[in-house]
């Protein structure tokens, strides 16, 4: 399999955009913003990595926008952003295929919804909220916002969605089903999430997300849309290389098998529950990074691995993992930037199950 | 997708309001039916009691008691995916040393919306988090994953009412390119206060039995369930010397780009959908044998049907069985497309329950009878919020 990244489009804690990822990546650190929350009577503010979605404005007007919730507009923003990275025009995108991973849907909108009918009553339900709230209203949104009439897909598999989304996004290129795919990820973060964290896990640690302390909980919720313009490859050479393997399983006795040469990217973000997959079945001796402290933890946030491995590729440069991550890992950490080399990059996301996804990219 | 016929149907399993299992749905469309009620497991302040179609209470899960550790919506897919296994003759260590996929399609089973928590955290209570937990063990592909130990590639679908329909497609396509020896694809859904709410709120809920296609049509029922198919490689079903049902032919997919909930007028998405799934078998009108079609009773979704049918399909037999499941959402593809492999083998349609009065308006109409069906190959299709259309092409399975 061979499936050329044209372009990324990506939004998120750090920013907007590839630079402002790149300009995260390198300062090797990202701040989260401290959200007010009510949890067993305590005021408490939880850190959280929230993305600003103001820049869609540059792409799409107001009117447009009006009806559209925050999850579609975070997933709005990173089709129009995917497009102009690989020189698209939004005029183009009517053959489009459009594949959206996302592992809660539309949050915000269906705890809205409810609360149309337990503040008015059943008969004063909102239409609106209830059509935005359905997990295929991003893609929905998107296909209309651009006019994309190809097939549409959403998949909804927790921290599977994916490496999930993306098997079927590869698979439409390479049955030549379709010739180009808009595919990407949505989560967002809302106050409920935010109750049910402080419930399971307690407060946010004051170190930060440490996600490399594999065994500690350390995550910090987070949100954002990760969208990549995709196609078969054409002969030339794209600018953030192929996607080649993607790889399912359940860890039991073994893990996931992990060439020699592949450079790992961890999707380990502060839950313990998934950290212990990572610290029983990595090999020491593969180079590893993690780049989770930079976005926050969220089912999909292995979109923004594949994002930061095909930049990578592009750069031909392996980025160093973030400050503070954690150090105890026992784990072959990429601490300091160097050359990729002929390295080929492995995403790989374990659930709290021990499921896994494993997305390979390689360059030219 | 290529046109070689080698993705099987060799088992199938369908549970919902109609019948607890495959032969009784059968029984049920063939027969008399059932009428909708209004909801027992819920209750609303609608000045009307909205009509559903139910899975009867005396359901159990595999004749065990439910597992109250996950919804309700993943022992339906559950249940369907045991019938579908014993239907075509697969224990569960027969799984094992295959490649097996699982692709559902499913609305609320993805959702957490659960009203009882909600309701207490803005009342700044403390709810039990088990409403969360059971939502996080509910997944419906998860769930069948790990109840058989697979390892092949799993998906739950969440395109709305056309989910168990893009699931089916999207499952043989991994037989067809040989990723998979055998997918478990369908779908399901439970009824909820959510849905119920939300579409009586969106004005296309009927207040009594929903009448898909007819000239007094006013919206649909709602209804829950699950269906599983059994898509195995042909090669495989030969080995095994088990009868295959139907052989999966063709799906396609088109995305309006139009509206988040009404269908383009032009029926432009349904159109490409059944285009690209007919060319994707090499078949033509002549071969098709009959339409199941979406026919959710609502205006709007029956006349786009009905012009595009009549465009495309000119003189082909259809039927909606929505006026006997009611509109099952995520499950409804899936359900739909067991009940055309099942009148595919049969060579017949049942009359399309709630179809009385033909609509001046609309160019074709369905069948108002049992009708016998020639042809070798059904179209089962879906329409869905989001302007998603899918339709997928069975045909007879006969070796």
């Amino acid at each position: 399999m061979r499936i050329a990244v044209r372009g990324i489009g990506i939004a998120g804690g750090f920013g907007c955009g590839v630079d402002q990822l790149r300009q995260a990546i390198v300062a090797r650190e990202s701040a989260p913003q401290y959200v007010a929350l009510k949890a067993d009577h305590q005021d408490l503010e939880m850190p959280v990595f929230l993305c600003d979605t103001t820049p869609i404005e540059k792409f799409i007007s107001k009117r447009a926008l009006r009806r559209v919730d925050h999850y579609s507009r975070m997933a709005a923003l990173g089709s129009c952003l995917a497009l102009e990275d690989a020189g698209r025009q939004p005029q183009d995108a009517q053959h489009l295929a459009v594949v959206v991973a996302s592992g809660y849907g539309s949050t915000r909108t269906t705890f809205s919804f409810l609360d149309s009918v337990f503040s008015d009553g059943d008969a004063c339900a909102s239409p609106t909220m209830f059509s935005n709230s359905v997990h295929n209203a991003a893609a929905a949104h998107i296909s209309i916002l651009l006019n994309a009439r190809g097939p549409n897909l959403t998949v909804s598999q927790f921290e599977m969605s994916v490496s999930s989304a993306l098997f079927t996004a590869c698979r439409w290129l390479q049955d030549k089903h379709v010739d180009a795919v808009l595919f990407g990820s949505v989560d967002e973060y809302c106050s409920v999430l935010g109750y049910s964290w402080q419930r399971f896990f307690g407060q946010a640690p004051a170190a930060g997300m440490q996600p490399l302390e594999l065994e500690n909980q350390s995550a910090v919720a987070g949100e954002g849309a990760a969208f990549f313009l995709l196609t078969r490859d054409e002969g030339d050479k794209p600018p953030y290389g192929y996607v080649t393997d993607i790889k399912f399983g359940r860890a039991q006795r073994s893990g996931p098998e992990i060439s020699e040469n592949s450079l790992l990217i961890l999707g380990a973000d502060g839950h313990k529950t998934s950290g212990i997959h990572y610290a029983r079945f990595i090999p020491a001796r593969n180079q590893t990074a993690v780049y989770t402290p930079l976005y926050g933890s969220f089912p999909t946030g292995s979109a923004f691995d594949m994002a930061i491995a095909a930049l990578s590729i592009k750069e031909s440069n392996i980025f160093a993992t973030p400050k503070h991550a954690g150090d105890h890992s026992g784990l072959n950490i990429v601490r300091t930037e160097q050359s990729l080399d002929s390295k080929q990059i492995s995403c790989l996301k374990f659930g709290c199950n021990g499921e896994f996804g494993m997305i390979t990219l390689v360059g030219a | 997708m290529n046109s070689t016929p080698t993705v099987a149907v060799s088992g199938i399993g369908c549970l919902c309001a109609a019948g607890m299992n495959m032969q009784a749905c059968m029984q049920s469309i063939t027969g008399n039916g059932c009428a909708p009620q209004p909801p027992t497991r819920f209750s609303s302040d609608h000045a009307v009691a909205y009509p559903v179609f139910e899975v009867p209470q005396q359901y159990s899960f595999g004749g065990a008691a439910r597992n109250s550790d996950t919804l309700l919506t993943a022992d339906f897919a559950l249940t369907a995916t045991l019938e579908a296994l014993a239907d075509a003759g697969l224990s569960r260590a027969d799984l094992q040393d295959k490649r097996v996929g699982v692709c559902i399609g499913t609305t609320v089973g993805s959702a957490m919306n659960n009203e009882d928590f909600y309701w207490q955290y803005r009342q700044g209570r403390h709810p039990d988090m088990k409403a969360v937990t059971r939502f996080l063990n509910s997944n419906p592909a998860q769930v069948i994953g790990q109840e058989f130990g697979l390892t092949g590639p799993c998906q739950t679908v969440v395109n709305a009412c056309s989910s168990g329909t893009d699931a089916i497609g999207l499952g043989s396509s991994w037989v067809r390119s040989g990723i998979c020896d055998i997918v478990l694809a369908g779908g399901a859904d439970e009824l909820c206060r959510v849905t119920y709410n939300g579409f009586i709120s969106l004005m296309i809920t009927d207040e009594s039995h929903c009448k898909p296609f007819d000239a007094e049509r006013k919206g649909l029922n709602l209804g829950e369930g699950a269906a599983i198919l059994v898509l195995e490689s042909d090669d495989l079903c030969r080995r095994r010397q088990h009868p295959r049902r139907a052989v999966m032919l063709g799906y396609g997919s088109a995305c309006d780009a139009y509206h988040l909930t009404a269908p383009a007028p032009d029926g432009r998405g349904l159109k490409a959908a059944i285009a690209t799934a007919l060319a994707a078998c090499e078949k033509s009108v002549d071969d098709v044998a009959f339409v199941n079609a979406h026919g959710t009773g609502t205006p709007n979704n029956d006349r786009v049907e009905s012009r595009v049918l009549n465009e495309l399909l000119p003189g082909v037999p259809f039927l909606s069985t929505k006026g006997y499941t009611g509109h099952t959402l995520g499950a409804a593809g899936a359900i739909e497309a067991a009940f055309t492999v099942a009148c595919l083998e049969e060579g017949k349609i049942p009359t399309s329950a709630g179809f009385a009065n033909k609509d001046r308006e609309l160019p074709a109409h369905p069948v108002q009878h049992e009708t016998a069906v020639s042809g070798a190959v059904a179209i089962s299709q879906s329409l869905a919020f989001g302007g998603n259309n899918a339709a997928v092409i069975f045909g007879k399975g006969t070796h």
